[in-house]
């Protein structure tokens, strides 16, 4: 699978190219907390930018502005893409089952 | 390849801030290159340029602008780009056409002018160098890019920011001794672990600048110069290699599969091993990118350089020293004149001109020029005659 415009597969040449939809589920595979943002962003830093591992498979760069420190996101967490005006394909972590704080 | 291709002339000016236009500094380390070379600007057969952000000046087509100011207009001239490594790739260029027969000297200019910028301003021209609808869209800037590198590095092999740390501190100290770097003041590892985070785990000093600056070379077929001036660098590799442009779309994010490809391609192209090297120029526009260069070129197993790096193994007065110029980390990092800046530090070396930090051994040196995040790669190996 691959996460951008192409006309053959990136690994391997494949030319029968199969267009699906995704659920916008997944995995934090890496992750960085953006202080230093480029121009577009510059409104919602600090932002995390996230690769995120689809569950129908294939890697996706994406973002989340509700990130605001390292603390708020691990690499393993699930997130899901949300519709938004901004830019970009955007995420944000995935409710959590079991309150894991004693607050 | 049918003939021996020599680098025989390199100048570069200080990196920084410059306050004269990208083409009069490109123009004046160009003459010096030649002259250094012992030869005339009429001997230039072709000029390669590598100029990737001269639109940054509203000027684009620079080749004709510095040929004009040598006082050579007829020579033709053209631009190379890749990212940050279009001097290297230009370099490329003059290799092929030199060791090819069409041309007997060729000269190889990048140049850099950003200054006149601010951070934000110059932060966002340098993401179109990535994927811009696929990567910067989504708010990765190039540090951003590195971090994520950094993120999964750091998870499968433990690298730790001192070990980063290591590479900005080595590097500093040996730009210190460097006339031509950005900067030229040692830090301490408390000073690096003490810098704001930029994009984590990344902090300033693990960053390059954004420097402004100029660097030359001029290649030669060694057959027409019998009696050099200088001690000209023996081109005995001149390798690129690609990548899945994407680094969403790579199998592993810890590595740069094109500095891999490059250097199984020069190794094979020079016939030398790798424990015959005695010193390199690696491609650290960050301090993770220096690390993951030496792992893919196969001079350390996967995860060992940080500690290694730690251990003092790639210092100058080390094992094997890495950036003995400071690297693009404290030497700068113009763009698109940082290839050729390589190699001007792998010629003084060779030529014993490189002052206080003069290495020890000089018969086989190597440079690593990364475009983007790895979505090119060139690796250049010189010997002696």
């Amino acid at each position: 699978m691959t996460a951008t415009w192409g006309l053959r597969c990136p690994r391997c040449g494949q030319f029968d190219l199969v267009e699906f939809a995704l659920s916008g589920k997944g995995v934090v595979a890496a992750f960085t907390l953006q202080n230093v943002p480029a121009d577009e962003f510059v409104n919602d830093a600090p932002y995390a930018y996230v690769l995120v591992d689809l569950d129908e498979g294939g890697r996706i760069s994406g973002w989340m502005p509700t990130v605001k420190s390292d603390g708020d996101l691990a690499m393993g967490d699930r997130v899901h893409w949300v519709v938004s005006y901004k830019p970009g394909v955007q995420f944000e972590k995935d409710a959590t089952a079991s309150v894991a704080s004693g607050r | 390849m049918t003939r021996e291709a020599w680098v025989l002339g390199a100048a570069s000016n200080r990196f920084g801030k410059m306050k004269e236009s990208g083409r009069e500094a490109a123009s004046r380390v160009a003459l010096e290159a030649i002259d250094t070379a012992g030869l005339a600007p009429k001997d230039i057969g072709y000029t390669f340029v590598a100029n990737a952000f001269g639109l940054a000046e509203r000027q684009a087509h620079v080749g004709p602008l510095i040929n004009t100011a040598l006082g050579i207009p007829e020579v033709p001239s053209c631009t190379i780009e890749s990212a940050c490594s279009s001097s290297s790739a230009a370099l490329h260029e003059a290799f092929v056409h030199v060791a090819g027969g069409f041309l007997d000297a060729a000269l190889v200019v990048g140049v850099e002018k950003l200054s006149h910028l601010d951070t934000l301003t110059a932060t966002s021209y340098f993401t179109i160098g990535a994927d811009y609808p696929f990567e910067s869209h989504n708010g990765a800037t190039f540090p951003g890019l590195y971090a994520t590198i950094a993120n999964a590095h750091m998870k499968r092999y433990g690298t730790r920011p001192e070990q980063l740390g290591s590479v900005a501190v080595k590097n500093h100290l040996n730009a210190a001794l460097n006339p031509h770097a950005h900067f030229q003041k040692p830090i301490t590892m408390e000073t690096y672990l003490g810098s704001p985070v930029i994009a984590s785990p990344l902090r300033l000093y693990d960053c390059c600048p954004f420097s402004d600056g100029a660097a030359a070379l001029v290649v030669v077929a060694g057959e027409r110069y019998p009696n050099p001036r200088t001690e000209p660098l023996v081109i005995k590799a001149s390798t690129r290699a690609g990548s899945i442009a994407d680094m969403h779309d790579r199998p592993d994010l810890t590595s740069l599969p094109a500095s891999q490809r490059a250097a199984e391609a020069a190794f094979r192209q020079a016939h030398v091993e790798r424990s015959q090297v005695d010193f390199m120029e690696v491609h650290d526009c960050f301090t993770i990118a220096e690390l993951v260069a030496l792992e893919d070129m196969g001079f350390f197993a996967p995860g060992e350089a940080g500690k290694a790096t730690a251990d003092g193994i790639t210092a100058r007065d080390g094992k094997l020293p890495v950036n003995p110029s400071g690297g693009l980390k404290a030497k700068g990092h113009p763009v698109s004149a940082t290839g050729a800046s390589q190699v001007v530090e792998v010629f003084e070396q060779f030529n014993g001109t490189a002052g206080a930090r003069q290495v020890p051994k000089t018969n086989l040196a190597l440079a690593h020029n990364v475009g983007a995040t790895g979505s090119s790669a060139s690796i250049h190996i010189f010997g002696r005659r």
